[in-house]
């Protein structure tokens, strides 16, 4: 750690999380570990066609297989639910979990059957007999532009759900100052985050109570209220048990559509119903795909490399059930210029449907797209002006004193060393040796190359984006709480009020908690209250909980710590002000024999009413239910110009590439990285992203892709052909820290959850190319697949000698 | 993913297997499970479904290394980790010790079987490369007893091979090259390290006293439906001095060679540079381990 303004006990302290012993003993609780009595299983019948409309659906011989309870269809489970949340203003697009009358992509979920058991439920769920009219589908990206596109919901007339434009700042002064521009393209396949645990909920109906019950693998704002709303039923009669661990998620454990599925069927049948995805339910049919980009952009820059401005158009395919996906497209407005100062910035935004399965949120909302849309370009000018990568993001990245900076769209970035967290990670690359090892291998014959990349990571969320997308969505509340007790003896619970997927809340809280009220955070209970009795919660999202419910937890550490020094002033006799508090003592200023141990003030805290100073609640329980930090809580003005994000974390990737020519294989040779989150809770859980998110990342630029063939085909359903890097594809991390508090947070921190994801990509793909640069060629296109590297070198050797 | 309902028999003879085997009925299917590394996750799929499972793990002599004067006989039942560390396949086949450190991952290859793998018969696995590479012998025994497969005429089509319906794979014999400058080559690209093979390339060579090229054995998998052999190339290096350009105008009758597909992971003319790519690399590797 370093650059710490502030000498902390526990916070940034080395410390085993709290969460690692229950994993390590296999002791975690998912939702496939929940059994409830007389539970039933569901299996789903599966469209095998893109586009097609459904005739019929006879049910009789799976309803007559042994173990069958029910069959559920489309048509059957819309008559008694409302539509799912559609993020845009797109009212003709109805969204349910089963199909409805036609089937949008294959993978979809048509029926869905109830047995005894998964193996029965499967073997009935052969004996649905759908009868299916196939209709040619709606599938390559910029084809979904065109009037004559087949339409993917006929209502809503068009495959184009959004399209926006938005100006800020003189973009067409800027561009008519500039010296030059430069346009290029920039492709973000379609990949997603791919948890180890596929989603899974367990749910039962209670119809004496009135109370529906539910376990889920689930990270997802409102999930409570979306789940009411789309069975009827009042909020007040939905308990989502978030103590269950949830097996990884970045932002894709939405399972909505199944916990209607489950939920309606637990009330229909009077049977607790539980339904656990499957690797290929979860790939091809539960809507988890992530963004899925094509990107159009003109930079304007002068010859010394100042970037003035950009123009950009984005293409979303949102697949066939946009929900909050679409969204996407709104968050990187916060960060919509990266790093640099760019004066202004025009951007379109354009969001498609297609019959391929849903987008959800993945890591970073949107962020790691327009990263690598922004890096690819900066290194496009760099080439073209022949000026180093690095010399380039020096002279345009925002410089250290400038804080807080205003970017075109109107959000302020809170603080930054961008120049100081850039070098560190050259000097933990050991640059000039690097660049004479990369050299050397190009001498030898080989294709070798250094990646630069230097990316932010807003956090702390806000819902304010959506209004810019969607302009009947005004939440401007986005909040998080934190709950804590200090129980009689002196022992301290904090209750948090959403799941957790293993960011390690528990030991944020504890940590900070610990550090707030001078307790050990391995004393400090953390538990996660049930929907019905817990506080607001936006839940884990948008890398906002260090920020959000950290703060919230310094909060109502604060208020206990106030109270618990007024009690003891009370009690000694002393001026409330006069009180100290240290290491589990309160004493008087200068006086240290007049004192009260932490125990003693807990004691008439909670039993001795008449040692209370006159008229104050007895007990030690306070909470804080708080507003993104930083966050103006107000709508867009006239220029749509607000504050989104709060928070901006910074880093800067330098990975060194090996590229055989004969194979296009790639090979990561070395990894050093930068990384600025301001002050750091807990080093393992910052490093555990970070390397995470490398992991991610270079998944994505290398590996990952929910592949379709030009028929709409989905060819990507399992392991065997959708690629995730196993750790022979990982390099040795290495990562140094930099330390620029927020000035918005309770202890300087800000988010780290997306973290190396956010850059990983651009980074891979500046190394690609920079091995690819002695052979002029320049790829920008996700993943870079070895079969598409191969054929740009063998393309570019043949003109060569052709 | 939970595998459509099947029987389970434990055989604890090939006889027995073999009639188990069939007396599958119509619209039976009876197969044999050795290792399961690709049988079960097919089923789980439910795309195998056998009617009946021949487990054979529990047959007595059916595992095992042999070596004779110029050959080496590998138990169907042979862990391909056991081949893998066995001192008697890397002294005698080192082109097979090679080309088993591809075979999917560690975990895979302590419980595949290197019958199972010749008896799968993927086109892009190792295991039935080498045996066409090397001219393997698989032995099968059937109710008729046992007949013995060249490996030339054993693979027909991905996934599909000659053996008869009652059949049991038993053994797989690999010649052994006898002789002092002897080397192989085993190349490989995978998307990811341990995935099946987009192109696998195999060469094993032998030099005589003047420095020539004796004999040599080249083949590809990945390429064509089933591995195959490149004799045009074979032939035009035999007797050559396996000089770079030699090599390289002899890779030359690779492209006739093969019929490569595009699939997701790579398009056909990718396969069909790589394979040329490949073979050659393995070529020289074999040249340098001969001349070493």
């Amino acid at each position: 750690m370093n650059g710490h303004g502030a000498n902390y006990r526990y916070v940034s302290r080395k410390r085993r999380t709290k969460e690692d012993g229950r994993f390590i003993t296999g002791s975690g609780r998912f939702a496939a570990d929940v059994a409830v009595p007389g539970m039933k299983h569901v299996a789903l019948v599966a469209s095998p066609h893109p586009r097609a409309n459904i005739l019929n659906i006879d049910a009789s011989a799976a309803l007559a297989s042994p173990g069958v309870h029910a069959v559920l269809t489309g048509d059957a489970l819309a008559a008694e639910t409302a539509p799912l949340f559609n993020g845009l203003d797109i009212p003709n697009v109805k969204w349910f979990p089963l199909a409805v009358g036609m089937t949008r992509y294959a993978g979809e979920w048509v029926a869905a059957v109830v047995a005894d058991s998964r193996y029965l439920a499967e073997d009935a769920a052969e004996l649905v007999a759908v009868e299916y009219e196939a209709l040619p589908a709606a599938v390559e990206i910029e084809s979904l532009l065109e009037p004559d596109s087949p339409l993917v919901h006929p209502g809503h007339g068009s495959n184009v759900l959004l399209r926006k434009t938005f100006e800020w700042g003189p973009v067409e002064a800027d561009f008519a100052a500039a010296e030059q521009t430069l346009t290029y393209r920039a492709r973000w396949g379609r990949s997603s985050t791919v948890p180890i645990e596929t989603f899974g909920v367990v749910s039962r109906w209670d119809p004496v109570r009135e109370i529906l019950d539910v376990w889920a693998s689930i990270q997802m704002p409102n999930y409570q209220e979306q789940i009411a709303s789309a069975l009827g039923i009042p909020t007040n009669w939905v308990r989502v048990h978030n103590d269950v661990d949830v097996g990884g998620s970045y932002g894709v454990k939405r399972g909505i559509k199944h916990t209607v599925i489950v939920g309606h069927l637990a009330r229909k049948l009077g049977m607790p119903v539980r339904l656990v995805e499957d690797r290929l339910d979860n790939m091809s049919g539960g809507d988890a795909h992530g963004p899925d980009r094509l990107f159009d952009v003109t930079l304007a820059f002068d010859d010394d490399g100042t970037i003035r401005s950009m123009k950009l158009r984005a293409i979303d395919d949102v697949g066939a059930y946009p929900g909050r996906g679409p969204l996407q497209l709104g968050k990187p407005i916060t960060a919509l210029v990266g790093p640099y100062r760019l004066s202004s910035v025009a951007y379109e935004a354009i969001s498609v449907t297609s019959n391929k399965t849903g987008q959800v949120p993945v890591r970073g909302f949107g962020q790691s797209p327009t990263n690598f849309m922004i890096e690819t370009g900066i290194d496009l000018v760099a080439r073209r002006l022949g000026i180093d990568r690095i010399e380039l993001r020096r002279r345009n990245l925002i410089q250290s004193d400038q804080f807080p900076w205003r970017i075109p769209t109107g959000t302020e970035y809170d603080s930054g060393d961008y120049h100081a967290v850039l070098e560190k990670a050259l000097d933990l690359a050991d640059y000039d040796a690097l660049v004479a090892r990369r050299d050397a291998a190009r001498e030898a014959g080989r294709l070798a190359g250094i990646g630069i990349a230097t990316c932010l990571e807003p956090g702390g969320g806000n819902n304010i984006f959506e209004q810019l997308l969607n302009e009947k969505l005004t939440v401007t509340t986005f909040v998080e709480s934190c709950l804590m007790r200090v129980d009689m003896h002196g022992h301290v619970t904090a209750v948090m009020s959403t799941t957790t997927s293993g960011q390690g809340h528990e030991t944020l809280i504890a940590t900070i908690a610990g550090e707030e009220l001078e307790r050990d955070p391995d004393t400090i209970r953390v538990t996660h209250a049930d929907s019905l009795e817990a506080l607001p919660t936006r839940s884990p999202v948008a890398s906002r909980m260090a920020i959000v419910l950290g703060s919230a937890t310094s909060e109502a550490a604060r208020r206990i710590r106030a109270k618990m020094v007024r009690i003891a002033a009370h009690d000694l006799g002393a001026a409330e002000d006069l009180v100290e508090y240290q290491d589990g003592t309160f004493f008087v200023r200068g006086e240290p024999a007049r004192k009260l141990s932490w125990e003693e003030v807990a004691a008439i805290a909670h039993r001795q009413f008449h040692r209370l100073p006159p008229g104050m609640e007895p007990c030690l329980q306070e909470f804080s239910v708080l507003q993104v930090p930083g966050a103006s809580g107000q709508l867009p003005n006239e220029k749509k110009e607000i504050q989104l994000y709060p928070c901006f974390s910074f880093q800067a990737h330098v990975p060194y590439v090996e590229i055989d020519p004969g194979t296009g294989k790639v090979e990561l040779l070395d990894y050093a990285i930068g990384h600025d989150c301001g002050t750091v809770i807990n080093p393992d859980i910052v490093r555990g992203m970070i390397v995470g998110g490398l992991a991610h990342g270079i998944g994505a630029a290398l590996y990952e892709k929910f592949a379709y063939d030009a028929d709409g085909q989905f060819l990507a359903g399992s392991f065997v052909d959708y690629l995730l890097p196993s750790a022979h594809e990982i390099p040795i991390v290495r990562d140094v820290e930099h330390c620029t508090p927020s000035p918005r947070t309770s202890l300087g921190q800000k988010g780290s959850g997306e973290g190396g994801y956010l850059g990983a990509p651009a980074a891979v793909a500046s190394a690609v190319n920079d091995a690819l640069a002695p052979l002029g060629i320049s790829l920008s296109e996700l993943p870079m697949r070895l079969c598409d590297i191969e054929a740009a070198i063998h393309a570019k050797r043949t003109e060569r000698t052709g | 993913m939970k595998a459509a309902e099947f029987d389970y028999v434990r055989a604890d003879s090939v006889a027995a297997a073999s009639a188990a085997l069939a007396a599958a009925g119509p619209g039976e299917e009876h197969r044999i499970i050795a290792g399961g590394q690709t049988l079960v996750p097919l089923m789980a799929m439910r795309l195998a479904r056998p009617t009946l499972l021949v487990d054979i793990d529990g047959i007595d002599g059916l595992d095992g290394i042999e070596a004779s004067d110029d050959a080496v006989a590998i138990g169907a039942m042979t862990r391909q980790r056991t081949a893998e560390l066995s001192p008697t396949v890397r002294d005698r086949l080192p082109l097979l010790a090679k080309a088993l450190g591809f075979v999917g991952h560690l975990q895979t290859r302590n419980r595949g079987t290197v019958g199972g793998s010749l008896a799968h018969g993927d086109p892009a696995a190792e295991i039935p490369l080498v045996a066409v590479a090397l001219d393997a012998e698989l032995e099968a025994e059937g109710r008729a007893g046992r007949r013995t497969y060249p490996a030339a005429a054993f693979f027909e089509a991905p996934m599909a091979t000659a053996i008869a319906a009652d059949e049991c794979l038993v053994e797989a014999r690999f010649p052994a090259w006898n002789g002092a400058r002897i080397g192989t080559g085993f190349q490989e690209v995978a998307s990811r390290k341990g995935d099946f093979a987009i192109v696998a390339a195999a060469a094993q060579l032998a030099l005589d006293g003047g420095g020539r090229c004796a004999r040599i054995a080249a083949a590809l998998g990945g390429v064509a439906p089933i591995p195959v052999r490149i004799p045009a190339l074979e032939d035009a290096l035999s007797g050559s001095r396996l000089e770079d350009g030699e090599i390289e105008a002899a890779l030359g009758s690779v492209e006739a060679a093969i019929e490569p597909d595009d699939d997701l992971h790579a398009t056909a003319a990718y396969r069909g540079r790589v394979a040329r790519v490949l073979l050659g690399r393995a070529i020289r590797e074999a040249r340098a381990e001969a001349l070493a």
